[in-house]
Parts: structure tokens; C-alpha cells; sequence
């Protein structure tokens, strides 16, 4: 019994202090990073967005806002990093196949692999990848998100804070007929067509600004005022001691 | 002998040279003193709230630098009913209220009538290796942060200016008495102009400046943080303690 108490103490002490030990050894991976979220080159989507991923040791916490997607329709969004990629958004002649489109293997060099799912609920893990009931389907075309309290690996955190990690979010409809579809199946999974799956807006995530400005040198501020006007004032009164002291010498020798 | 007699000997025509040079260089000290265009404007603690319900980011903390570290809960999105429930269910609800947005475009230039502020060729603005962002070199120019947004596009696009150079006011002299509502309108390249409306002007001290707030996520929409220094300089440090932030919103 009294074993039991004790092994509760000590594990009820530990989870007390795992959050503080958690917090000083991944001190270095702290930061807060955002992401403009463009175009992707070539597949033509007129959308856009911003997001926001602030890291806490091995916790990250997600805002994202995108409009101008394809309404109604799931839209897989990941964070994307590989050690050998570039730690940026595909251009233009990442498209190796040439067929005038990106889809998401082709920019692989450019962002890497899935490492964060940014689905709505459950797993966030690189197997939801493609967990499209899961993700957002932009009503309007527009997407609010928010998730907090996702667990990434160190490697991931580190990458993210250092800025080498890049948001995507997929789906295009490169045919405006309102909804995926076409002959091209998805290089990621061949039960979807590739709309379902290429790169729509993608943007790299970068440290944000830290504390403010130094926007000024003082010419104009009261305090350097005052001194020149002190020092003035302290002339002008020398002056009248040695004005003084000249008069008197005139008067002597009168 | 009467020459002689008006300075008396050498001392006496030094002592004369002396008062002259002292009445010259003090004289003159004081006259640009009063002269001076005085000190910067600094915000009205009336400007730091929003007044706007729409747009309204919160409680936003008071003017003066008395706001306490970083309140996410001055964030748009946090200002949410369902604020109090982390999860990732973006309401379809919330989803249509982002506001005007543009396509990227570089800003290259700034116009603030009511202040005064018409300036040309902003330069581009980058993090230090602290994090801190970098003011513009030229005092005579507005800068913008690279990194971020550009004007009119999702997120906070930031906009910096001194306020003054060691010789006297520069591009955001004026900043400090920037009000609620007022135009400002930033062309960019591609021809259009992006046109925001003021919701606030707020005074922090750099010692405790609200990162998030200022430079972060927005909650969808695009908006714009203006930043010049205020406060009282330090002339140890060489710099001033506060910073001056107008935050406002694209309107057009």
C-alpha cells in the first residue's frame, strides 16, 4: 500500500515537473514563425492566405486564413519539410513532367515531405495526409483555422523555428467546372483525381519580427532639448561674467 | 591712450573676445532650442482602443507601455466566442468576414494626408540576427518588412520610419497624432493603391513590446502596423524607450 502511495507521489511529482523540464530542454526550439501563402506556380489559383505557427518544444500551435479556394471542396493542408529540400515554394521549373501543372511530388524538392497534417480533428500525423474528410472544404471558398497543441518530433520543430518549413495548401480546379475531377489521377493516391491533390497556395515559414523598432536618433526629443538649452543658458551666463569682468577692466584703466 | 583705455591691456580685450564668442555660441544654442519644431506627438491614450466593433482585436492594452507581455487574448482571433476551446473547427460562420484583399505587389509609396506623410521609394526592411526588424538606414525614407505581407494582402504588412534624425523631424514626426479613422494609402507596384482605414495608435515600451499583437496573425484580413519611436530618448542607449504602432485595415 504505502509502495503504491510513494510510486504515486513520485509519478504525480514527475508530470508535475515534465512541463517545466519539457520547457527548458527545448528552449532552443521556441519561436514564432508566419507564412504568406501564394500562388503556386502554374496551376492558376487565384487564392491566398496567411498563416501562423508559434513553436513550444515540441508543441505547435496553428492559425491559418486562406480565400479565393475552391468552395466546397475538401482542401488537404500539410507543413512540409525534408532535410534535403530547398525550403521554398515550387517555381516553374520544378514541373518535370512538363505538362504546364505542379502536382505535389514535383514540388517536393522544393518543400520536402509532409511532416504536420493540418487536419480539423483527430491525427496530425503524415498519415492523414490525405485524410480529406478531415480537412477544411472552404465554404466560400475561404478558410479559418485553428488548431493548437500539435506534437511534432524535435527535428521538425528545430526546422520549423529555423524557417525551413513550408506550408501547402492543395486542391485546384484546374478546369473551373467547379469540383475535382479529370483523367489525371493523384501521384499521392490513384483514387483521387490529381485536382484533389495539387499544390494550390503554398508560402515558407519564417521567423516573425521580435520586439520593436529603433526608429529615432533624438534630434527632435525634449531631453536633447533641454540639454542644448542648458548649455546655452550656462554660455550666456558665462558671459556675463566675463562681460563683467571686461567692464571693470575698461573702467580701471579710464 | 583713449583706444588703450576702452580694453585696457591684453587681458582685458581676451575677456571682451570671450564674452562675445560665449553671448555668440549661447545665444545661438538658445535660439535653436526655441526654434525647434519641439518635441514628437505622442498618441492620445483616447486612440489606443478601437472604436470600430467589427474589426475590434479585444482589449487592446493601454497606451504608455504599461501593457502586459504578450496578450494573445488581444488577438482577433482569441476575441471569438468559442475563444475558450483551442480546437481546429474553423466556424463557417466566422468565414466570410475577411474583408478586401489584393494580390501581392511591393509597396512604393505612402500617403497619410492628415498627417502630412507623402513619401516615396520605401525601402525594404529585414530581421537582424536577434529577430529584431531593422529600421531604415536613410531617415528621409519609410521602410517596409520583406518578410511579411505586402500591403494589401493577408496578414500584417509593416511599414517603419524614424521619427527623427539627430538634426531634427523625419518621416514619422507626425505619427504620434495619427486618430482613429484616418486614410492611409499605399501604392504599389502594379498600379494599384491599397487604401487602409486607422483603428488605433498605441504607445509601448520596447521593454515589454507586444510582439503578437503587433506582427501577428491577423484573423484574416489584411491589415497594416505603422511604427515610429516615442517615449522619452535615452541618451545612454542612443535610442528611444517606446514605440509608436498605428494599426489599421484595408478598406479598398
Amino acid at each position: 500500500m504505502r509502495t503504491t502511495s510513494k510510486i504515486a507521489a513520485v509519478a504525480l511529482g514527475t508530470t508535475t515537473l515534465m512541463p517545466f523540464l519539457g520547457a527548458g530542454i527545448a528552449q532552443a526550439a521556441d519561436g514564432s514563425t508566419m507564412a504568406t501563402l501564394r500562388p503556386v506556380a502554374l496551376n492558376g489559383v487565384q487564392a491566398s492566405g496567411t498563416a501562423m505557427v508559434t513553436v513550444t518544444g515540441n508543441r505547435i500551435d496553428v492559425t491559418m486564413a486562406a480565400s479565393g479556394l475552391l468552395p466546397d471542396n475538401p482542401h488537404a493542408a500539410h507543413i512540409h519539410f525534408a532535410a534535403a529540400a530547398r525550403h521554398e515554394c515550387p517555381t516553374a521549373s520544378d514541373d518535370k513532367s512538363g505538362d504546364g501543372t505542379l502536382n505535389t511530388t514535383e514540388g517536393g524538392p522544393a518543400y520536402g515531405d509532409i511532416v504536420v497534417s493540418l487536419t480539423k480533428t483527430g491525427d496530425t500525423s503524415p498519415k492523414s495526409g490525405l485524410a480529406v474528410d478531415r480537412f477544411d472544404t472552404a465554404p466560400g471558398g475561404k478558410i479559418q483555422y485553428e488548431r493548437g497543441s500539435i506534437n511534432v518530433s524535435s527535428d521538425v520543430a528545430q526546422a520549423i523555428v529555423d524557417g525551413k518549413s513550408v506550408v501547402v495548401v492543395h486542391g485546384v480546379d484546374h478546369n473551373n467546372d467547379g469540383k475535382y475531377d479529370g483523367n489525371t489521377k493523384s501521384d499521392l493516391d490513384p483514387s483521387l483525381p490529381t485536382e484533389a491533390t495539387d499544390p494550390a497556395i503554398c508560402g515558407v515559414l519564417a521567423a516573425a519580427p521580435a520586439g520593436g523598432m529603433d526608429t529615432g536618433a533624438g534630434g527632435t526629443s525634449t531631453t536633447n532639448n533641454e540639454g542644448m538649452l542648458a548649455l546655452g543658458g550656462g554660455l550666456l551666463l558665462a558671459a556675463a561674467g566675463t562681460g563683467v569682468f571686461t567692464a571693470r577692466k575698461a573702467r580701471n584703466r579710464a | 591712450m583713449a583706444k588703450r583705455s576702452m580694453f585696457g591691456d591684453r587681458r582685458g580685450t581676451l575677456a571682451a573676445a570671450v564674452t562675445a564668442l560665449l553671448l555668440l555660441v549661447g545665444g545661438a544654442l538658445v535660439v535653436k532650442v526655441l526654434a525647434a519644431p519641439g518635441a514628437p506627438p505622442q498618441p492620445d491614450t483616447s486612440q489606443a482602443q478601437p472604436t470600430a466593433l467589427p474589426p475590434a482585436p479585444g482589449p487592446g492594452p493601454a497606451a504608455g507601455g504599461s501593457s502586459k507581455a504578450d496578450p494573445t487574448s488581444a488577438g482577433p482571433t482569441s476575441a471569438r466566442p468559442t475563444g475558450s476551446t483551442p480546437k481546429g473547427t474553423s466556424p463557417a460562420a466566422r468565414a466570410n468576414d475577411f474583408g478586401p484583399l489584393l494580390g501581392p505587389s511591393d509597396p512604393v509609396a505612402l500617403r497619410i494626408p492628415s498627417i502630412g506623410v507623402d513619401t516615396k521609394g520605401l525601402v525594404s526592411l529585414r530581421l537582424d540576427r536577434t529577430g529584431k526588424l531593422q529600421a531604415p538606414t536613410d531617415f528621409d525614407r519609410a521602410g517596409w518588412y520583406v518578410g511579411g505581407p505586402t500591403p494589401g494582402e493577408f496578414g500584417p504588412a509593416i511599414i517603419g520610419a524614424h521619427v527623427d534624425s539627430k538634426a531634427g523631424p523625419a518621416v514619422f514626426f507626425e505619427l504620434g497624432s495619427l486618430e482613429k479613422g484616418a486614410k492611409v494609402m499605399v501604392a504599389r507596384k502594379d498600379g494599384s493603391t491599397a487604401t487602409f482605414m486607422v483603428d488605433r495608435v498605441a504607445r509601448y515600451s520596447k521593454a515589454d513590446f507586444p510582439t503578437r499583437t503587433v506582427y501577428g496573425d491577423t484573423g484574416g484580413r489584411a491589415e497594416l502596423r505603422l511604427i515610429t519611436c516615442g517615449g522619452a530618448f535615452d541618451r545612454a542607449t542612443g535610442h528611444y524607450v517606446d514605440n509608436i504602432v498605428a494599426f489599421a485595415h484595408l478598406v479598398g
